[in-house]
């Protein structure tokens, strides 16, 4: 009697553990089946650190254009180099988009990408932006400028210098570099252009500047009016705010600013190599560039017209050099961190 | 009888340490394995940091703070429910645990956006413009967190009150001494020792605790273990060995504490319950007790519900955030996109709903067969499955999250669950298990032996004696976990910010994701159909637990 009941209940044990398991196997086997059939059922998955609207637009019009389904894992640039470190072991991004070339070429450098030289319309786009050999390419960009509260301002800022003074103590924040790839990607350049840089930024530290969180967070807190300037604010979600009604308007400084351009490239262990090309000619397309200028980005051909906002050539430049940069911007990052903590 | 033996016991042991051992294994060998080489230079190198002393001091010193906290909250309010009049309104026991169900990270979003500079606070009354600076430091986070975690120790306390009231007063007052020195000698010690036990909890708790730190902690830049080991994770540049490190040092200090806590638990507890149903005395209070109490009761409801509550709902409501409160400011667009079909918060509300529902049944069986075999803990096995099944309630969250992406990405597994949506809801489960576990074992304790023997003596075969009248008197007990579960599940933050899938959000990430990124009227919209949902769903709870009885007391 009791060794019956035991088999019983093992038995059923049993089941439900395979059960459990089954949830997983089944779902992982459909992945496998499915990278499988390739051919039939296209498939494609991005990790994108684009702006939200933007990767959702571009994402609808490329499956409506292709048939392709895109899997899209949207995340800030720290987040997506990190799922990919972890998923060393078992890959499944084909597509990655980032916010930093500087990242992107130390993706390259570290052999986790894989050349695409055949891009349809490549000519067209900014080469500063783009890695020679085709590993990547820089299909839109921001500038960074001084985003500020039209209601709680008098007198609008011109240059880097002025948020040092007494009008604009404790009232300015900058988006926490470790978070977001536009703000590295502004300490470097600027650091690297301007010899006084460093002491500049020692003086908005003593003018009570405040290190708040990701992009949208510090330009919340303008938006809010808890404070009236973002220093290094990504302009397009400046405009954005403005078109929405919100009392906010961006300036670039007069002595210059780093304009941080946002790249694409295909992930060395991609299971989907043809959808994944089809998927950089659109973002390089006429129509993937239309999309981007919808979005307030700069778009990387420079022939398409911007939206509501400065060109490329209407934004005073300082001159960056983003290969090679990771390393440097590292030891950036760890000097302004150690200055701030 | 059935769940005995040998092989129950091997094969619930199996389950458990599949899903809830391996992971922690996993953060072992990560930390200390280098190409095939025992390495501690990974774990050294991160106590020559000078920023983990200064986590370890920071998440310590918020920590007893917190006690302090909660225990300025809790203890009046429990003397105020159980020696006042006040004692016969029951819905104040509901109302007061809301606060512990609201996710954290919405409750501080709400205290960020009424403090700050040009809050709602400030557009409300101008003059408390000082109030800003003082609030945005540790001070503000160890109101918000104590004000989100006094309902653990409130309960504590007040049931162990509810207890001594009775037959120990009684027996005090005979043997005549007075007032005063019946609570120094008799209350008080009482008190003592479930105070302890309830404060390490807290303090476990505010170590395990992601939400807060992550918003408002990383508002002022005070880093805490949770913390630091998601932005080793998550942020530029990426070091996952030092996450594992940190992971692993936080597991220490937790389970040092629990060790703390077991030693004093067993040495200092008292049989303060006796057979005897304490008698319920008509209390009359001085009009000045009543009043205190009251307002005391009142300003409580309005920094732990009010305050939060009001930020969230009208931030949602708001069309230009920059024009603050102002009349026709508001409209319902907010909400009007997230009920537009398809719409990515709506999307990830229901995908929250559908994991926190499949968390809910699977913990819901297999805390059925765990609880079914440890019974009383009598046995040495019970006694281990038991410590294991309800060690994810000492461990941080985050600890369990890191270990469960290392051990399933581990290259000689030949199949993963990463990166699909059951991954979520294994991580789920394991998180979540201790709740059904605890639940559906104090219904079972509660059965008396006489029924299981009636049962023999009349000759049912085991499965009738299970499917007619132990699964019928557990239900409510398991009824009240799944409830439990799918609450906690659906306000779940840290492990959907690291493991979900691609596509795939749920309401908690969208909300956050919201805030760091996106449209923050929509966020707090998501955020307020969760609470609502959550809110309703206590009702359900407590209605449930009544209806039998003084069942998880």
């Amino acid at each position: 009697m009791k060794k019956r009941h035991f088999k019983f209940w093992a038995t059923a044990g049993i089941l439900l553990a395979l059960a459990l398991a089954g949830c997983g196997n089944k779902e992982a086997k459909e992945t496998n089946e499915a990278s499988a059939k390739t051919q039939e059922e296209k498939v494609l998955t991005v990790y994108s650190a684009g702006p939200d609207g933007l990767a959702a637009n571009i994402q609808q019009a490329f499956e409506e254009k292709t048939g392709i389904k895109v899997e899209m894992f949207q995340g800030t640039t720290g987040k997506i180099l990190s799922r990919l470190e972890a998923e060393k072991n078992n890959p499944v991004a084909d597509i990655v988009v980032l916010a930093s070339v500087a990242s992107m070429d130390g993706l390259k450098a570290t052999d986790q990408l894989q050349s695409y030289e055949a891009a349809k319309n490549k000519d067209k786009i900014n080469s500063d932006w783009s890695d020679q050999d085709g590993y990547f390419y820089g299909y839109s960009a921001s500038a960074l400028g001084i985003a500020y509260n039209t209601k709680n301002t008098t007198q609008a800022p011109t240059d880097w210098s002025d948020l040092a003074k007494a009008d604009w103590q404790n009232k300015m924040n900058i988006p926490d570099p470790s978070l977001s790839g536009s703000a590295v990607d502004f300490l470097f350049g600027y650091t690297a252009a301007e010899k006084t840089a460093w002491s500049t930024i020692d003086s908005w530290k003593k003018n009570g500047l405040q290190v708040n969180g990701a992009n949208k967070e510090a330009l919340d807190a303008v938006i809010t009016g808890e404070k009236n300037a973002t220093i290094a604010g990504v302009d397009y979600m400046a405009y954005k705010a403005k078109a929405d009604g919100e009392p906010v308007e961006i300036i670039y400084p007069t002595s210059g600013t780093v304009v941080s351009p946002r790249a694409v490239g295909i992930l060395k262990d991609a299971q989907h190599v043809e959808s994944a090309q089809a998927y950089v000619d659109f973002l390089l397309s006429d129509e993937g560039q239309k999309l981007v200028a919808d979005a307030y980005l700069l778009p990387g051909n420079k022939d398409i017209a911007v939206k509501n906002r400065a060109a490329l050539d209407e934004i005073p430049q300082l001159t960056v050099d983003w290969m090679g940069a990771e390393a440097k911007q590292l030891e950036v990052l760890t000097k302004f961190t150690d200055l701030f903590r | 009888m059935i769940m005995e033996g040998r092989r129950a016991f091997g094969f619930l042991l199996t389950i458990v340490i599949i899903f809830a051992i391996a992971p922690l294994m996993a953060i072992l060998f990560y930390t200390f394995i280098k190409e095939g080489h025992v390495d501690i230079s990974q774990f050294s190198r991160m106590f020559t940091h000078d920023r983990i002393w200064k986590t370890l001091g920071n998440s310590m010193v918020l920590g007893i703070f917190v006690i302090i906290g909660t225990t300025i909250i809790a203890l009046p309010m429990a003397f105020i429910r159980t020696k006042t009049s006040l004692y016969q309104y029951e819905w104040l026991d509901i109302v007061l645990t809301i606060p512990f169900m609201t996710p954290p990270y919405i409750g501080s979003m709400g205290w960020i956006l009424f403090m700050q500079h040009n809050g709602f606070l400030q557009q409300l009354i101008p003059s408390a413009a000082w109030m800003t600076d003082s609030f945005f430091s540790l001070f503000g986070m160890v109101v918000i967190m104590s004000l989100h975690l006094f309902p653990f120790l409130y309960l504590m306390l007040k049931n162990t009150l509810l207890r001594i009231n009775g037959s120990f007063l009684d027996a005090a007052l005979i043997f005549g001494r007075s007032s005063l020195q019946n609570w120094l000698k008799v209350v008080l010690p009482l008190l003592l020792s479930s105070y302890v036990l309830g404060s390490l909890l807290i303090f476990i708790k505010t170590l395990a605790e992601f939400g807060t730190p992550a918003t408002f902690g990383s508002r002022i830049g005070f880093q805490v273990f949770t913390t630091e080991i998601h932005s080793y994770l998550s942020r530029w540049p990426v070091d996952i060995r030092m996450a594992t490190s940190l992971s692993l040092f936080l597991l220490s200090v937790c389970l040092v504490i629990w060790y703390f806590q077991n030693l004093i638990g067993r040495k200092y507890t008292y049989g303060v319950l006796s057979g005897k149903t304490p008698a319920r005395r008509e209390l009359k209070d001085k009009w000045y007790i009543r009043t205190a109490s009251w307002t005391f009761v009142g300003l409580v409801l309005l920094l732990s519900i009010g305050i939060p509550y009001f930020s969230i709902i009208v931030t949602s409501l708001q069309k230009v955030r920059g024009d603050g409160l102002q009349a026709g400011n508001f409209s319902l667009a907010s909400y009007q996109e997230v009920f537009t079909s398809g719409s990515a918060g709506l999307t990830a509300f229901l995908n929250s709903i559908v994991f926190s529902i499949m968390t809910a049944l699977i913990t819901a069986i297999i805390g059925l067969f765990i609880a079914l075999y440890i019974k009383k803990g009598e046995t040495r096995k019970q006694q281990i499955l038991d410590f294991f099944s309800l060690m994810p309630n000492i461990i941080p969250g985050i600890v369990f999250v890191v270990g469960l992406i290392m051990f399933w990405n581990a290259p000689w597994l030949p199949a993963t669950i990463y990166n699909t949506k059951a991954m979520v809801i294994v991580t789920y489960c394991v998180l979540f298990l201790p709740y059904s576990v605890q639940y559906i074992k104090s219904s079972f304790s509660q059965l008396d032996a006489s029924i299981f023997q009636s049962a023999a003596i009349f000759g049912r075969s085991n499965i009738a004696v299970y499917r007619r009248i132990i699964l019928p008197l557990l239900m409510q007990g398991i009824l009240t976990g799944m409830m439990m579960t799918f609450i906690i599940s659906m306000r779940e933050l840290v492990a959907g910010l690291l493991i979900l899938p691609p596509s795939v959000e749920t309401g908690a990430t969208f909300i956050y994701s919201q805030f760091e990124q996106g449209n923050v009227g929509i966020g707090m919209a998501v955020a307020v159909i969760t609470v609502l949902m959550t809110v309703i769903f206590m009702f359900l709870l407590g209605w449930l637990q009544k209806r039998g009885g003084q069942a998880n007391a």
